[in-house]
């Protein structure tokens, strides 16, 4: 009997008043009774591949989690911002997300009927459309938990979304065969209809599209032969058609781009960015923060011009933010210019040529010598870059902690902490999504 | 004339590095040492009696008539001095410890002798690395993480293989080197933070949680590995939970074979003295090898007093980093594998900032 009672009470308790008495030189194991009795658990198989994961910070509204917004328990209070990275539950893999502002679009790649998730603000059907629940013509003005965006596919079992975009107030996504499709404000013409009156529409090119940029109120679209369209909101010359209005139906864009193949464009306020298939960077739009100074001295260039970038090499891609500009190199190599924090300390607030950031920041050192910067993305005023090793950097002003390191402005590359390989980032104005394959 | 004791007692001042076996505890390593050198003290051969005039009765001998008693003269030596009378000369040495390891690990454990023991208190203070081997064993886990404790689970480990081993230490590094630069007591809003950060030169200062600054796999044969480890600030303890928390993130269990100090600052495990060599001579010897790196942990220790009451805290930083750079550059050489795997800084702890609640 006593000895059935002392078995209850634990193991632990037993082990306890037993080595109170016994003491045992270290380094002899202890009898191995039950060794043989004990379960092997397998937590995860041999061919276990890795998955792909969504982590989101920043603004609360726009992040897809209700219970932020609307404790879901009466002991938690409605939280402002997400500071650190958090873990969103997806249904499927997303491979695409975009960020605007206050709302966000993710994307995956499947054939299934429910290819769009979108969160945020839609006021202006951003996001489409989503049938209320109590008038059939209303929808919502915002909406708390990623839900279904319906795209009227033609083949919706087979066309598959290869990217989103999103700009201030309108989205547009690309699909692999039934061209691109915008959603949201259209008071600009930014996406790419007669001003008429907003609903989902739908338009098709003449020509393939490979990746679509989304500005504050204009779009911009690549093609598969390298030349750039663009429609929308043109008063600072963001459209780079050369002259200062709307433009409400895609066009080519000429000045310095005519005939050149483009492999990336990158939009996010007023100025545009585009780089060349053999390495040289275009610009044009908005200068007033010096980003197109190697060029000229006025405030906007309507067409693209040429930069001639000094020290920069060969262009691999560039980032625009409203008031900043990043170019990465082919050997990996950050370059910033244009003002606010750049990322060279608190004195670098402004500057016209631009600088390069120092290795050392994205982790390179006597251990690790060949680390290079594989991407870069610019928000509304910070900057985001993902190295080779799957790590990602972000630097700028925190606004609203949409850096996810914390509450404060970073004045270098700092480490994001995520469990994982980060693949890909996309920036908002005051979020950010990241896109992260798990270790294992 | 001193005696041939004191003047070996004067040779026994400063630092020395011995090689403490698995199993003992450091104390016993102190002991012993301390014993050995009272024991070469104690026998080395006693001087030459002092010898005091002592008037004695005599008897005259030739020079006088037999039967007569002279008072005269002789040296006699005076027992005032004797070891029987006085006892052993030396019963006490100081020998300090410098960073202690536990009983289940083993490796270099740095000593210092008389006047070295303070300087063994500024290689304290100092932020040097260490270099630890570790030897790991997936599969369990158990309550002390070690393999001698008891089985908690058992896991399957047939899905480890090197590749994911080595983005796992990867992971930890960068949040190592993300602590390294936090714990470093500089404002990071100011441009000298900036200029520091670049050069390399962030440091922790003052009191930080254990933090790695390298972190690599040397050897993989499932289920056994190694890992060698540059850490600051760190317990023997925290490097087996580091082990099983390389399990976790692999999600199997992993324990802790062994744990080996190859350095400690400057003092490295080929100069360490192992346990035939605890005699005075041979720590001797080694006090004199060692008598450059002690003096220049000395020195750097004596810039740090005057300069923290001048400069600002990052120049002073900056300064200290550089020392203590050199103190430890007379030993960083990772072993000289051909590992290609990223070992940066990172710690286990700030893993879980990402985490939600899945």
């Amino acid at each position: 009997m006593a000895l059935v009672s002392l078995r209850s009470c634990g193991r632990r308790g037993f082990h306890l008043g037993l080595s109170a008495y016994v003491t045992r030189p270290v380094g002899t194991p202890r009898k191995r009774e039950q060794q043989d009795d004990t379960p092997v658990f397998q937590y995860v198989g041999q061919h276990r591949k890795p998955q792909g994961k969504v982590f989101v910070w920043g603004y609360t509204g726009a992040l897809g989690i209700p219970s932020f917004v609307v404790p879901d328990s009466g002991r938690k209070k409605p939280r402002k911002y997400q500071l650190t990275p958090y873990h969103l539950d997806t249904e499927q893999k997303i491979s695409s997300a975009a960020c605007g502002y206050g709302f966000t679009l993710l994307a995956s790649n499947s054939r299934d009927l429910t290819k769009l998730w979108g969160m945020g603000l839609k006021k202006d059907s951003q996001l489409g459309f989503q049938r209320t629940q109590h008038d059939r013509y209303k929808s919502y003005d915002y909406v708390l938990e990623a839900s279904p965006v319906s795209l009227p596919l033609v083949n919706p079992q087979e066309t598959r979304v290869l990217q989103v975009s999103c700009g201030r107030a309108h989205s547009l996504v690309l699909t692999d065969s039934e061209g691109v499709f915008s959603m949201g404000n259209n008071a600009y013409g930014q996406r790419g209809r007669k001003i008429v009156e907003d609903e989902v529409y739908r338009f098709v090119l003449q020509q393939y599209k490979s990746s679509v940029a989304c500005g504050q109120d204009h779009s911009l679209f690549l093609t598969d032969r390298g030349s750039v369209n663009a429609c929308g909101w043109g008063a600072d010359g963001q459209t780079g058609l050369g002259y200062h209005n709307k433009a409400s139906c895609p066009v080519p864009v000429g000045g310095d781009l005519a005939g050149v193949k483009v492999q990336q464009v990158a939009t996010y306020g007023d100025c545009s960015l585009a780089v060349s298939t053999d390495g040289h960077v275009f610009g044009w739009g908005n200068s007033e923060y010096l980003q197109l100074a190697s060029v000229t001295e006025a405030t906007q260039i309507s067409s693209p011009r040429l930069l001639a970038l000094r020290g920069v090499g060969r262009g691999r891609q560039a980032a625009c933010g409203v008031t900043q500009v990043a170019v990465l190199n082919e050997e990996g190599e950050v370059f910033v210019w244009g003002f606010g924090i750049l990322g060279r300390g608190p004195k670098l607030s402004e500057s016209a040529i631009p600088e390069r950031l120092p290795a050392t920041f994205f982790g390179r050192s006597e251990s690790n010598p060949t680390v290079k910067v594989s991407s870069i993305r610019c928000g509304l005023n910070h900057f985001a870059a993902i190295t080779d090793r799957g790590e990602l950097f972000v630097w700028g002003k925190n606004m609203r902690g949409c850096l996810g390191i914390g509450k404060h402005d970073q004045y270098f590359p700092w480490r994001v902490t995520v469990p994982g390989h980060v693949t890909d980032v996309a920036r908002g104005v005051d979020h950010m999504v990241a896109l992260v394959r798990s270790i294992i | 004339m001193t005696s041939q004791a004191v003047r070996l007692f004067r040779k026994m001042d400063g630092l020395f590095a011995v090689y403490k076996p698995q199993g003992v505890h450091w104390k016993h390593v102190r002991d012993s040492i301390e014993s050995n050198l009272l024991k070469a003290l104690n026998s080395c051969p006693p001087p030459a009696p002092q010898l005091a005039v002592q008037f004695q009765l005599l008897s005259g001998g030739e020079n006088s008539s037999s039967k007569d008693v002279v008072l005269s003269p002789s040296m006699v030596p005076t027992l005032a001095d004797h070891p029987l009378v006085t006892g052993p000369q030396f019963h006490k040495v100081h020998v300090g410890v410098g960073h202690r390891l536990d009983a289940f690990s083993s490796g270099v454990l740095v000593l210092g002798v008389g006047k070295g023991n303070g300087v063994l208190e500024h290689l304290c203070k100092s932020h040097v690395t260490r270099d630890y081997t570790l030897e790991g064993e997936f599969g369990k886990a158990t309550d002390n993480f070690t393999h001698t404790g008891r089985v908690i689970e058992k896991t399957t480990y047939d899905h480890v293989t090197l590749d994911k081993l080595e983005r796992v230490l990867a992971m930890i590094q960068g949040a190592n080197q993300k602590a390294l630069i936090m714990y470093s007591q500089v404002d990071l809003h100011t441009q000298e933070a900036y200029e520091l950060a670049v050069r390399g030169l962030l440091y922790p200062h003052g009191k930080s949680p254990p933090i790695l600054t390298g972190l690599r796999c040397i050897h993989f044969n499932p289920p056994h590995f190694t890992l060698e480890v540059q850490c600051v600030n760190e317990t023997q303890k925290y490097l087996r939970k580091l082990i099983h928390e390389v399990g976790l993130e692999l999600r199997t269990s992993a324990v802790c074979s062994g744990v080996r100090r190859t350095r400690d600052g400057p003092f490295k495990v080929e100069n360490a003295l192992t346990r035939q060599h605890w005699t005075a001579g041979s720590i001797i010897q080694a006090i004199a090898h060692f008598s450059k790196a002690t003096r220049k942990i000395r020195k750097s220790e004596m810039y740090k007093q005057t300069a923290g009451q001048l400069n600002s805290n990052a120049q002073v930083q900056e300064q200290t980093r550089s020392q203590t750079e050199q103190i430890n550059q007379q030993h960083v050489e990772l072993s000289s594998s051909t590992s290609d795997t990223v070992v940066d800084r990172e710690t286990p702890v700030t893993l879980s900032e990402g985490r939600t609640k899945h």
